[in-house]
């Protein structure tokens, strides 16, 4: 078999500042949303676990429609529906941005629920004991435990939106995913130019995961001995040569 | 009860009355009565040691004294205040009023648990410093120099930077007892709190409750340890499916027990 194809390498260079501002866009759409997300879930998460009934039907209800949808629904949706029948115009990035909040959030606060109520009952018990009120019993000592379980499943949502922010593209967003599209149909050098794109996205989710890993480690001083714990490095060394892998 | 006498009233450091409390209530088929009317009475520097089988409402009757498991009926008087489990959710005054009790009666009583439930994501002043800072307002400087002196107080000065996880049963369990202490209680609660120790720790902790009682502390102990009732305590309630079932001066209930079930109770740990 022999390729047609001739490749035209030397537009990745010539492409680069175009796509580095393709991934500025990645970069804002991802980082916005995951904050956005992280607050909402969390308020969401902590209405599904007040004694209100309504409170907590509505965050109920908030947590299985919007988990529902792909994020492919969401952005048209939001873009053109929501256009067409209210004129409200969102703006691209903005649409972008909503419909990562509402979908992620929705994970994000099955994820805190799970953590809250991981954390023991007595430590609230003592939290009370000790004369704190509810909420400083909650700030204070029952939240930040949670926190620490939920740091792997946010991360994890952090890694989902950086890769789906990528479907923003369809309602023009120039972002990464959006500019690489553009520059293939314009330049016609598909190969070259997505595997330059899935490189970065690599890259990107690699230093999210190296990022996380740091963070994860930090907050778990307290646990496991309480010294530094096993790095990564240890970790890796132990799946390579097969030895027991250091919680 | 005994020593209802005339010199009692201003010597009460607490008197619970018909307490009740049934779990899981409203729920039909799967109610727990766990309390069926208790009276208690402790005065000022007495130690009142509890005991009975488990399921015998000891745990949850320390709980309704501070209200961690308000009671359904009955009331507690604190130090002369009397609250009661009935939270006035809709008026906003009493309500408020209501708090401000509930907040003196858990900021004046110390509470240690089986489990510790020392707070694992800080280090023991930490947890020692966290409520003389959130609950009484202390500045953070004043809180560390309380924490670091009740630890010092209960043997663990070379231990303040530890996070939980470092520390043996007794060492958590003394960090407990200094976390309750520096809140300068003027009762200390006990809930079975060598029942989670290896046996060899259990000794140190003993000492330490003991230390406290001779210092003139308050305190109703909830425990299996029949040496420590008799040799700490003062008086001695046993209960029994939520009911106080005999009561008496601790070496007379412990040595000669009246009530047959008292009786069966301690020939079973005894032995």
């Amino acid at each position: 078999m022999t390729i047609a194809y001739t490749f035209r390498w030397d537009l990745v260079p010539e492409s680069a500042g175009a796509l580095a501002h393709g991934l500025k866009v990645t970069l804002e759409l991802s980082a916005l949303s995951f904050l956005l997300s992280l607050a909402l879930g969390l308020v969401v998460a902590l209405c599904r676990l007040a004694p209100s009934r309504p409170l907590r039907a509505a965050a109920y209800a908030y947590t299985q429609v919007f988990r529902a949808l792909s994020l492919y629904v969401y952005v048209l949706f939001l873009y053109f529906g929501i256009a067409a029948v209210f004129g409200i115009n969102l703006g691209t990035f903005t649409a972008g941005v909503v419909a990562l909040t509402l979908l992620n959030s929705a994970y994000m606060a099955e994820i805190y629920r799970a953590a809250i109520r991981s954390v023991e009952h007595g430590q609230r018990e003592a939290a009370l004991a000790l004369g704190l009120g509810h909420t400083r019993s909650f700030s204070s000592v029952v939240l930040p435990q949670a926190i620490r379980v939920a740091v792997p499943g946010l991360v994890n949502q952090l890694v989902d939106i950086v890769k789906d922010s990528s479907i923003v593209a369809v309602i023009g967003v120039f972002d990464l995913m959006g500019t690489t599209i553009q520059l293939v149909n314009s330049e016609r050098a598909p190969f070259e130019l997505y595997t330059v794109t899935a490189l970065t996205y690599i890259a990107l989710i690699l230093l999210v995961s190296a990022a996380a890993a740091l963070l994860e480690r930090r907050l778990g001083r307290h646990l496991a001995g309480g010294g530094a714990g096993p790095g990564p490095l240890s970790r890796m060394r132990a799946y390579r040569f097969g030895g027991e892998v250091p919680a | 009860m005994s020593e209802s006498g005339a010199a009692g009233a201003d010597q009460d450091v607490v008197v619970a009355e018909g307490i009740h409390k049934t779990f899981n209530r409203g729920a039909r088929g799967r109610e727990v009565q766990v309390l069926r009317g208790v009276d208690l009475r402790v005065q000022k520097g007495e130690v009142l040691v509890v005991i009975g089988p488990s399921g015998s409402g000891k745990s949850t009757l320390l709980r309704c004294l501070n209200f961690i498991a308000p009671p359904d009926a009955g009331s507690v008087t604190f130090l002369g205040r009397t609250l009661t489990g009935n939270v006035p959710r809709r008026r906003p005054a009493a309500r408020l009023r209501y708090e401000r009790e509930l907040r003196f009666f858990r900021t004046h009583i110390g509470m240690v648990f089986q489990h510790f439930n020392l707070f694992p994501h800080m280090t023991a002043a930490e947890n020692v410093a966290l409520a003389p800072t959130r609950a009484l307002g202390l500045p953070r400087r004043e809180a560390m120099e309380r924490s670091l002196e009740e630890l010092a107080r209960v043997g663990m000065a070379d231990k303040v930077d530890a996070y939980p996880s470092q520390l043996s049963g007794g060492q958590k369990q003394r960090v407990a007892i200094a976390r309750a202490l520096a809140m300068r209680p003027q009762l200390m609660l006990f809930d079975e709190a060598t029942s989670a120790l290896d046996p060899e720790l259990i000794g140190g902790v003993l000492d330490e409750m003991k230390r406290l009682a001779e210092s003139g502390m308050t305190m109703i102990v909830v425990t299996h340890e029949m040496g420590f009732a008799r040799e700490v305590g003062d008086r001695v309630v046993f209960m029994d499916e939520g009911r106080i079932v005999e009561e008496g001066r601790a070496s007379e209930l412990i040595e000669n027990p009246q009530n047959e079930r008292t009786q069966a109770f301690l020939s079973a740990i005894l032995s």
